[in-house]
């Protein structure tokens, strides 16, 4: 929020030079973020050389107030106002807290108004028929003004606080928001039916054009002030074209009310409304300050544009509630913070800031002041003590060691496993994000993970973009993965670690994923080629067993996020942990420039397949190594063959492993040949080459005999 | 016999060239040493063959004629294999790119969010996590956040259907800790959060880390103490910490922390608006409403919490310029971070 310099130090004795008022409020709490010079101005807009006082705010009371010397230069500051402190959204608020942070007193307010001889009961009325909506509601009446635009001075101070200029009237009351707080609203009063105030609900349906121009229509939650006949503003949200201050109005009625700010906020926020007011009402206002303000707004309107302020004020309620009282322990002060505060210091400050601390040995009793709406607990004061004490002065003392060591909980030690193990295949971790548009949800579907629950939409996207929670990490990754390659890359190995959201019994599930996309080329720069469906089963592999998972089940996959016949999914105990394959994008939703190779791993799945490793006695006799060539069909899978030959092989077959697969001349298109590498090996004695020999020839005797396959 | 010391030059020529392998310098030195023209060996044997008897000479001439052309056939293979594994090792280009397996490279959020973790598992505290999909009470009530109340309006709530929300924040973690944990706690929370807003410097998904710390006796200097040692560790032991008053729904009172610029070293440049400081934590002690809602007796345990914005300390240590560019999933930026210390 933006004040000015000036404006501050009417309210403020003393000079502290606008450097450390900067410094303290900013140590207070209020931090002063940005400071612009701005030129002082006199009454007829020229910049004033000697004397600011006697131009000044009407608030200046040294009797036309002429300042000796050079003027300080006015500056326009703005300053971060927490949301809690709605009483420091204006210069006295923000003054107070200079005054309480050591930079002079804050000045008495301005008391009386010359009041003319007509009753102000006797020109309108008010009537609260909602009192919870509205707990008081201050009116006054001047008669005779003359609208015209406001003198220099106070469109300036205006300006310079990011408020355009109307006329001196509406001018006088934004003034008086700026300087003490209380948003207040001028009606002309000869546009009042009835020369009346009623505050009421809304009519279901009912209409009013605001200020803006814009016609709205209300509910009957939303609160308005409506004159005999119609609504003639939104309480404390903003006033009615209706009865807005026109040239030719010559009465004005000036309302200074407070109201609930739920209904406020629920009525700004329901018609997209935020103004200046609905911004201090929702943060709640000063009850006392209604009154206070509607006398300042009734003088300086008839100072600026002549008239007559009529004979008292038309008030609903003037009965203060009781102010709240808060005790705090000094003792129990000193040892939240954890260094002594003085009790005079404590004393000084909470005086300072009105909240008229009395002492009776260890204990502190303070009465909170209407306009500290913030203020109910006992470390609320604390706070107040120690934020002026300064929190640079308490000493830094670090808490006593830890009982227990500290360990990663939830799925973090899953998660943290799984970005090890992606960066340990080379990849390249990816974050991509949680939401994604429809089009991209649909092209990651259609398969087994991502269909473990229903989607969960946003309800307030940003953008079509970002429309739903992503279910599958695979659409994000691909798209990534393409973005890299229309950049030019050669090769892209990206892997991300994420969450997953499905909607499942009516509540949020989220599971734990690790994807991987691979495109391009692999191999460096003398050996590249083309990467393909083995290059990532490859990769999978070796993350799976990163995680500790080796046994696993490769099949094809029928799933629509993979091409068809480019596909797997990868079993464990009859669960499906994972997916890998070639993306499809069959609706081209990712407009993928060139073949992207995907996988995604169920973590959870593979965290409870995880195994851990027991020592096996390390192999004493040597090994005797027999290549065999198998022509077989392709449609007898590389699995199979295995399993087929280690069935038929001895118990003292050790492994099987692949050499060459050939297809080509030689061998018929739908045939292939599979040299594979056995490893006989007795745990327990050396083998000979004789009974080597027998095994060999047994087994690829009855291989032949069990599968339609030959040796040549 | 006379031919004796040729048997014995042959053996010594042998095992010289044998020594030499395939330096070729080497064996240029034996060739000095046996066939040299003015002081090799053979000369010396050529010489000797003058002072021989009559009957001794057709033998030893005929041996010596042997030996010489022995020693010219073996040194002249030597010099042709020394000189074949000279080319072979000029073949042998070292500057020429090895064929390196690919080099992984975490994300720099997961980097930071490590680093920072380290500093406080090492100071006893546990990290946490729980779900992305809150619901009110633990993204806002519990936390001090009433409904309808304007302190919600700083926190632009992604609402999913079913009445969760995208949490705002990783403090519902906090309420969760309170909730199952008996004191004391000490845990640091990170994870992703959401927030319906997005410029250069705010993204609709970011990641924060949280940290809680409830116990009897826990004390502001506590605070202070813990915020100094971890800003300390994670950026520079001589760089400046300022605690700023301020405020926040769930603590009480509140404190906005800064450290001096880590660009300008405080100086004041663009990074930092010329104020020399940046902002980078808030923190505060728990409020006693927010202990209460956790069934915590504010009479007995006091508390504090902090919390920073991840991205933003992976765009401060690693000078990014936006932050957006973090999910972008480009392998320009992340192979930058290849061979970081993980």
């Amino acid at each position: 929020m933006k004040f000015s310099l000036a404006w501050l130090r009417d309210h403020l004795d003393g000079d502290t030079p606008a450097d450390e008022l900067a410094a303290k409020l900013t140590a207070a709490g209020m931090n002063v973020e940005l400071r612009e010079p701005a030129t002082p101005i006199d009454a007829s807009g020229n910049s004033l050389p000697a004397s600011v006082g006697g131009s000044g705010g009407h608030l200046r009371r040294e009797g036309g107030g002429v300042a000796q010397g050079p003027p300080e230069p006015d500056e326009i500051w703005d300053v971060d106002v927490t949301a809690n402190r709605p009483d420091a959204m204006n210069h006295r608020g923000l003054a107070r807290e200079g005054a309480a942070a050591g930079c002079g007193a804050l000045k008495p307010l301005p008391s009386g108004v010359t009041e003319g001889a007509a009753k102000a009961g006797d020109l309108a009325k008010v009537t609260v028929e909602d009192a919870a909506g509205c707990p008081r509601y201050c009116a006054r009446v001047v008669r005779g003004v003359t609208i015209a635009p406001s003198p220099a001075w106070l469109a300036e101070r205006l300006e310079r606080c990011g408020v355009r200029p109307v006329n001196n009237v509406v001018d006088a009351t934004n003034y008086v928001l700026l300087d003490v707080g209380q948003p207040l609203h001028a009606f002309d009063l000869a546009r009042l039916a009835g020369h009346e105030i009623r505050v009421r609900r809304a009519r279901a349906g009912e209409r009013i054009t605001t200020l803006d121009g814009v016609e709205r229509t209300l509910n009957a939650d939303d609160l308005v002030i409506a004159d005999a006949s119609r609504a003639v503003g939104i309480a404390g949200v903003m006033g009615g074209a209706n009865s807005e201050i026109s040239d030719a109005t010559r009465d004005v009625l000036i309302e200074s009310a407070t109201f609930d700010p739920r209904r406020v906020r629920a009525t700004a926020r329901r018609l997209g409304l935020k103004t200046e007011a609905s911004h201090r009402f929702e943060r709640g206002s000063d009850r006392a300050m209604a009154r206070t303000a509607a006398d300042l707004a009734a003088e300086l309107i008839a100072r600026l544009a002549g008239g007559e302020v009529a004979a008292g004020v038309l008030d609903s309620n003037p009965e203060m509630p009781a102010p709240r009282e808060i005790a705090f322990s000094l003792a129990r002060l000193s040892a939240f913070v954890g260094c002594a505060i003085p009790s005079e210091f404590a004393v000084k400050v909470l005086a300072a800031l009105e909240l008229a601390p009395r002492v009776a040995g260890d204990i502190v009793t303070c009465t909170v002041p209407p306009w500290r709406m913030d203020l109910e607990l006992a470390e609320d004061l604390y706070e107040e003590v120690l934020r002026l004490f300064g929190y640079e002065k308490v000493p830094s003392v670090l808490p006593s060691a830890a009982a227990k060591p500290g360990r990663r909980l939830g799925s973090w030690p899953l998660t943290e496993r799984a970005r090890d193990a992606l960066a340990g295949v080379g990849a390249a971790e990816a974050f991509t994000y949680s939401f994604v548009s429809e089009a991209a949800e649909a092209a990651a579907a259609g398969s087994p993970l991502a269909e473990r629950g229903g989607i969960v939409a946003v309800a307030n996207p940003l953008s079509a973009r970002m429309a739903v929670m992503r279910r599958s990490l695979l659409a994000g990754l691909a798209e990534a993965a393409g973005g890299n390659l229309r950049r030019g890359a050669e090769s892209v190995l990206l892997g991300e670690v994420g969450r997953v959201f499905f909607a499942r019994d009516g509540a949020v599930a989220e599971e734990e994923r690790l994807a991987l996309a691979l495109a391009g080329s692999v191999g460096d720069w003398d050996a590249v080629r083309a990467a393909d469906f083995l290059d990532l089963k490859g990769v999978v592999e070796a993350v799976l067993s990163e995680l500790g998972v080796t046994a696993t089940e490769w099949r094809p996959a029928s799933a629509a996020v993979l091409a068809a016949g480019e596909g797997a999914e990868v079993g464990q105990n009859g669960r499906v942990i994972a997916v890998a394959g070639r993306f499809a994008d069959a609706a081209a939703a990712l407009d993928l420039p060139a073949p992207v190779w995907v996988a995604e791993i169920d973590l959870t799945a593979a965290a409870t397949a995880a195994h851990v490793p027991a020592f096996e006695p390390l192999p004493r006799f040597p090994a005797v190594a027999a290549d065999l060539t198998v022509r077989h069909k392709l449609a007898l899978h590389y699995a199979e063959l295995v399993a087929a030959v280690t069935a038929a092989g001895p118990a003292w077959l050790e492994s099987v492993s692949p050499v060459v697969r050939y297809r080509g001349e030689g061998v018929a298109p739908d045939e292939v040949k599979t040299t594979v590498r056995l490893i006989y090996r007795h745990p327990e004695r050396s083998l000979t080459q004789d009974e080597v020999n027998a095994a060999h020839f047994a087994l690829m005797d009855r291989l032949g005999r069990e599968l339609a396959v030959s040796f040549s | 016999m006379a031919t004796e010391p040729l048997e014995r030059a042959r053996e010594e020529f042998l095992a010289a060239l044998a020594g030499a392998g395939r330096d070729a310098a080497r064996i240029e030195a034996v060739r000095v040493r046996f066939a040299g023209r003015r002081s090799g060996l053979l000369r010396d044997l050529e010489e000797a063959l003058k002072a021989l008897p009559r009957e001794t000479k057709p033998a030893y001439g005929k041996a010596l004629n042997e030996l010489k052309k022995l020693v010219e056939e073996r040194l002249a293979a030597a010099q042709a294999k020394a000189e074949a594994a000279s080319h072979s090792q000029q073949a042998l280009d070292v500057t020429l790119p090895g064929r390196r397996p690919r080099i992984g490279a975490l994300h720099p959020v997961t980097l930071v969010r490590r680093e920072i973790e380290e500093i406080f598992l090492r100071m006893g505290y546990s990290v946490a996590d729980g779900p992305e999909a809150e619901d009110d009470w633990h993204n806002f009530e519990a936390l001090n956040f009433p409904p309808d109340h304007p302190a919600r309006d700083s926190q632009d709530t992604f609402f999913l259907a079913g009445g969760r929300v995208l949490r705002t924040h990783t403090s519902p973690v906090q309420i969760r800790t309170m909730e199952t944990t008996p004191p004391p706690i000490r845990v640091v929370i990170p994870g992703r959060v959401y927030r319906c807003d997005s410029d250069l410097r705010h993204s609709p998904m970011f990641h924060q880390v949280e940290g809680l710390v409830v116990d009897e006796g826990i004390t502001f200097a506590n605070l202070k103490a813990t915020l100094e040692a971890f800003v300390h560790v994670l950026f520079d032991p001589l760089l400046s910490v300022r605690f700023r008053p301020s405020f926040f729904p769930f603590t009480e009172p509140s404190a906005e922390v800064d450290i001096t610029c880590v660009l300008c070293l405080g100086k004041g440049c663009p990074m930092c608006s010329g104020s020399g400081w940046i902002e980078i934590l808030g923190a505060g002690m728990v409020d006693p409403r927010v202990l209460r809602a956790c069934k915590l007796d504010p009479e007995r345990y006091s508390g504090f919490a902090f919390g920073c914005g991840l991205d933003r300390v992976a765009l401060l240590k690693y000078r990014l310029p936006d932050l957006r560019l973090l999910f972008s999933g480009d392998e320009r930026l992340l192979r930058q971070f290849e061979g970081v210390a993980r």
